[in-house]
């Protein structure tokens, strides 16, 4: 079980940061909970005691996303369940409704934060694929001689390896910024050991855009997660799909050569297969699912999903 | 631990409480509150028996630290309807039978409201994915779904109010849909199962445990745990005052490990103390030395010449062997056309029920040593414990709590017996309520098996003779291993008559979880292996699957394989019956190529899919619009 000394709910940011630059070693900051007390249980981490929870769910600065320069930054309080709920996150980022369903449940989706996720840096975390396709960057924020100070760094370098990330001691990630992706198609794909409420053993984002005609890819969104330590950007397979006709076959070619991505040392075979036809499923899909365009192209939809 | 303020909307009315900081919102409202119908099942966010409304939104209260719900409103299944009515939703459950053992059932009554709240036209399909947080044991979850669907359209102004009432029996209650006497009680949260029980002054006792498979206890130091303040007695073997030992049939497990642990997780001591984090540091505290000793943990390996042994009173390791002979073997074989042979092996299944073991233990005003847990089997515990405890049988009683799920799980008495002993050391009712992961390394499981199977047929397909040879791996104690064998053994060959058969039911000792009482107890086993068989056979014989058990199945007149002469027999009629539900396409299982035509129908469950609600937004006040760019 869990057991912490003292309980903060700051109200503002500039309080937030100076607790949480002040607390005692092993102090935690609390968002979501949704992993921290499942991990203070046998197995995990059973008991652990610890100073202080800083909890960061009050401070209005974090709630809420705002939109900008075809960009969208979505506060830290920003939690799964918005992506099936909120009309504009759902069409600006059409691979979030996607990730989202197949994320833990309704109950959970109401509190687990995509920032919140992020900073876990799970290699299997279902966020981190459709973010760093999205171009996600995370915004760190310190107190610095009393001010607040932000920095962004791409979510793709953020995240080093399992559980170990660039966030520094003080600071607090209060934001991911994303592009805005309107009008592209989004998918997302994943497999565990079981279809519902469970953890990916890997998982793909897909985000496509063709041209009006339906027939050549404009643009390819594609990364993956859980195979390797940190998440992938698949930016050669990409650039070979990007202003080219739009066929099965460049599709599966493409696709099959994004299994050599694969790092992971557990199960290598096996995931080298299913990034094959995620890529693969991952593109049909964001294909279909265009808001605007249908795509055109000979043989699709007659092939089977993963 | 500094104390923090908590004010909340709860059901309607204003709290405001000190609570403790470390406190979920789950622990707040149970134990501060007592808002016991919000049921802990998992602690980890994965069964949903916890769910809770907060400030509107369905959310899972073990994973929420009470003091993130400050300020907020919060809705628990005690505040759905007024005292002595149910929702419509609650209704429906009840009508529909979609409460059992109940455990689960607050939790998804929960999620149902949260559903029909969030989208009151619903489809199946989007209902099955919005209580896909929660899970049952008990129903196969078709009735919640049932009854779901029914408080939607009545909610809705679809079907009439009375489409909730119980249906009108005829002059049979046989074949009518009567509504269970127990379920209000469930739908509503108020039936209390052993966790949900308080008593004035009650303890809490935690369970220190074995860490590795297979040692010798050298030496056990308590003296610090209880020297701690808050902690009012330890308790290990030495504190047992009668006979040592239970078990559904041989009484080889002590209360607690005694002399060694013979599993991960037996129980070694037993703390109670005034609250359950004092419990738990004083476990901390306790000093065990063990001395490993090698072990067993494939049961082939158990039998082999100098194997370790386990129990000193099975020097071979060997729990029960049940054998059964009925014919000549050598003959019927011989007279065999044709011979299979084949191993199956089946896999140790944990029963998991919502409700983790749970129970208290008291000493009543006449010195009657009292406990109270969701035992499956009272009277045998009575008797066990009574021994065990050196009194007579009139200073012992059992009372069965509500069962939040046993389904064979809850037979053995694995720690009733701890809480007797700190209930009679301290003369203070005494709970203890496991864990999620203690209940799974604790508790038995199913008989992980080995069959090898030999069948010999005829062209005909009559059955002319089968060699069963089961190996089971019944773990560290007897538990209810030999009643399992001796099903497994009298179930072996399946519904069929067979005139010569060897059937042989062995279960072993093993370093690994006890194997248990389990539902079919041995005979799924037994079956998986029978019935492949006959699968395998058809298509030897170039065959209806069908046809070759019709050709062997018991009839009227049959002699079993334990040699009982039936005077009724009904598989003739379930074959037909099976075989019309499935639309069975006939033939040998070859005819059908790659595709069969009798899968997938309009009553077989689809795999499961995701994302029926995406495309159909619940948000319509905003716009669908980009962003600036």
């Amino acid at each position: 079980m869990l057991i912490c000394e003292s309980y903060h709910v700051p109200k503002t940011l500039e309080e937030a940061l100076r607790l949480w630059a002040e607390a005692p070693d092993g102090s935690r900051l609390v968002s979501g909970a949704t992993d921290i007390l499942p991990w203070a249980r046998e197995g995990r981490a059973g008991d652990v005691e610890i100073p202080a929870l800083i909890d960061v769910t009050k401070i209005p600065e974090l709630k809420g996303y705002s939109c900008d320069k075809g960009r969208i930054r979505l506060g830290a309080a920003t939690v799964y369940q918005d992506f099936l709920t909120d009309r504009t996150l759902m069409t600006n980022l059409p691979c979030m409704p996607y990730c989202a369903i197949w994320f833990a449940d309704d109950q959970i989706r109401e509190q687990a934060t995509v920032v919140g996720n992020l900073v876990n840096a799970s290699p299997v975390a279902d966020g981190t694929p459709p973010v760093v396709a999205l171009n996600g960057e995370i915004e760190l924020t310190r107190l610095e001689d009393g001010a607040v100070r932000r920095r962004s760094v791409p979510v793709a370098d953020f995240i080093e390896g399992p559980g170990r990330t660039l966030i520094q001691p003080g600071e607090i990630a209060t934001a991911v910024t994303v592009d805005s992706a309107y009008g592209y198609g989004g998918s997302f794909q994943k497999v565990g050991q079981r279809r519902s409420l469970v953890i990916s053993v890997a998982c793909c984002a897909a985000l496509v855009r063709a041209d009006s005609t339906g027939t050549v890819f404009e643009d390819v969104r594609l990364a993956l997660g859980g195979v390797g330590p940190r998440p992938i950007r698949l930016r050669d397979a990409e650039r070979r799909l990007k202003g080219e006709r739009i066929t099965q076959e460049l599709i599966q070619r493409v696709a099959e050569s994004a299994a050599d991505s694969v790092g992971s040392r557990s199960r290598k075979e096996y995931r080298r297969d299913v990034v094959v036809n995620f890529v693969r499923a991952g593109l049909e899909e964001a294909l279909a699912n265009q808001p605007e365009i249908g795509a055109k192209f000979k043989n699709f939809g007659e092939t089977e999903n993963a | 631990m500094p104390k923090i303020d908590l004010t909340m909307d709860v059901n309607g009315r204003k709290v405001v409480k000190q609570s403790e900081p470390h406190k979920r919102l789950l622990d707040f409202l149970r134990e501060d509150l007592n808002l016991t119908g919000t049921k802990e099942g998992c602690g980890a966010g994965e069964c949903g028996t916890c769910s809770v409304f907060v400030d509107g939104k369905l959310v899972k209260s073990c994973l929420m630290p009470a003091a993130k719900a400050d300020g907020a409103k919060i809705e628990t299944i005690e505040g759905l309807a007024r005292p002595g009515s149910l929702t419509p939703v609650q209704q429906a459950f009840h009508k529909t039978g979609a409460s059992q053992c109940g455990y689960c059932i607050p939790g998804m009554v929960m999620a149902a409201t949260s559903a029909l709240r969030e989208n009151p036209d619903a489809g199946i399909e989007e209902i099955k994915e919005r209580l896909g947080g929660n899970i049952c044991r008990c129903t196969g979850y078709t009735k919640i779904f049932e009854a779901v669907e029914i408080a939607r359209d009545v909610i809705a102004g679809r079907l009439p109010e009375t489409a909730l009432d119980e249906d009108a029996t005829g002059e049979s209650f046989i074949g009518a849909n009567v509504r269970r006497l127990d379920a209000p009680s469930k739908v509503s949260g108020r039936l209390k199962y052993a966790a949900d029980m308080k008593m004035v002054d009650m303890l809490q006792m935690q369970v220190l445990r074995a860490p590795m498979p297979h040692a010798r206890i050298v030496s056990i130091d308590t003296s610090e745990a209880e020297a701690m303040e808050g902690v009012a007695c330890v308790i290990t073997s030495a504190d047992v005052p009668g006979t040592d030992g239970f078990g559904v049939f041989v009484h080889d497990q002590p209360v607690m490990a005694r002399g060694k642990v013979r599993h991960f997780g037996e129980a070694v001591a037993a703390v109670a103390a005034e609250d359950l984090i004092t419990a738990r540091r004083a476990l901390a505290k306790i000093k065990v030395e063990y001395e490993e000793l090698p072990g067993v943990y494939a049961p082939e390996d158990a039998l082999v010449d100098g194997a370790p042994v386990i129990h000193d009173y099975a020097q071979d390791n060997v729990i029960k062997h049940i054998p059964i002979r009925k014919g000549d073997i050598a003959k019927g074989f011989a007279e065999a056309d044709l011979i299979l042979e084949d191993e199956f092996r089946t896999q140790q299944v944990e029963h998991a029920y919502l409700e983790p073991e749970a129970g208290i233990a008291y000493v009543d005003h006449d010195d009657v040593v009292t406990v109270l847990s969701p035992s499956q089997n009272i009277t045998h515990h009575r008797h066990m414990l009574a021994e065990i405890l050196a009194l007579p049988i009139n200073k012992v009683r059992f009372i069965m709590s509500p069962v939040g799920g046993g389904f064979g799980g809850k037979e053995d008495m694995i720690y009733q017996g701890m809480l007797a002993l700190a209930a009679m050391k301290t003369h203070r009712p005494v709970q203890l309520n496991f864990t999620r992961e203690e209940s799974l390394v604790a508790s038995a499981k199913r008989h992980p098996s080995r069959v090898r199977y030999k069948m010999g047929l005829k062209w005909s397909g009559e059955i002319t003779a089968i060699e069963f040879d089961m190996l089971s791996d019944g773990g560290a104690y007897g538990m209810s291993s030999e009643g399992v064998m001796r099903k497994a053994a009298i179930l072996s060959c399946g519904p069929y008559e067979v005139h010569n058969l060897k059937v042989d039911t062995k279960v072993v000792y093993t370093n690994n979880t006890p194997s248990g009482a389990f539902r079919t107890f041995g005979g799924m086993q037994a079956q998986f292996a029978t019935e492949s068989m006959m699968d395998m056979a058809a298509e030897a014989l170039d065959m209806d699957p069908f046809e070759l058990r019709r050709i062997n199945m018991m009839r009227i007149g049959s002699r079993t394989h334990t040699q009982q002469e039936l005077t009724t027999a009904s598989l003739d009629r379930v074959l037909d019956a099976a075989e019309e539900a499935s639309r069975w396409e006939a033939g040998a299982p070859k005819v059908r190529g790659p595709r069969r035509n009798d899968l997938g129908g309009p009553d077989t469950r689809k795999p499961c899919t995701l994302g029926a609600r995406i495309g159909e937004p619940t948000d319509t006040q905003t716009k669908d619009e980009r962003v600036a760019s």
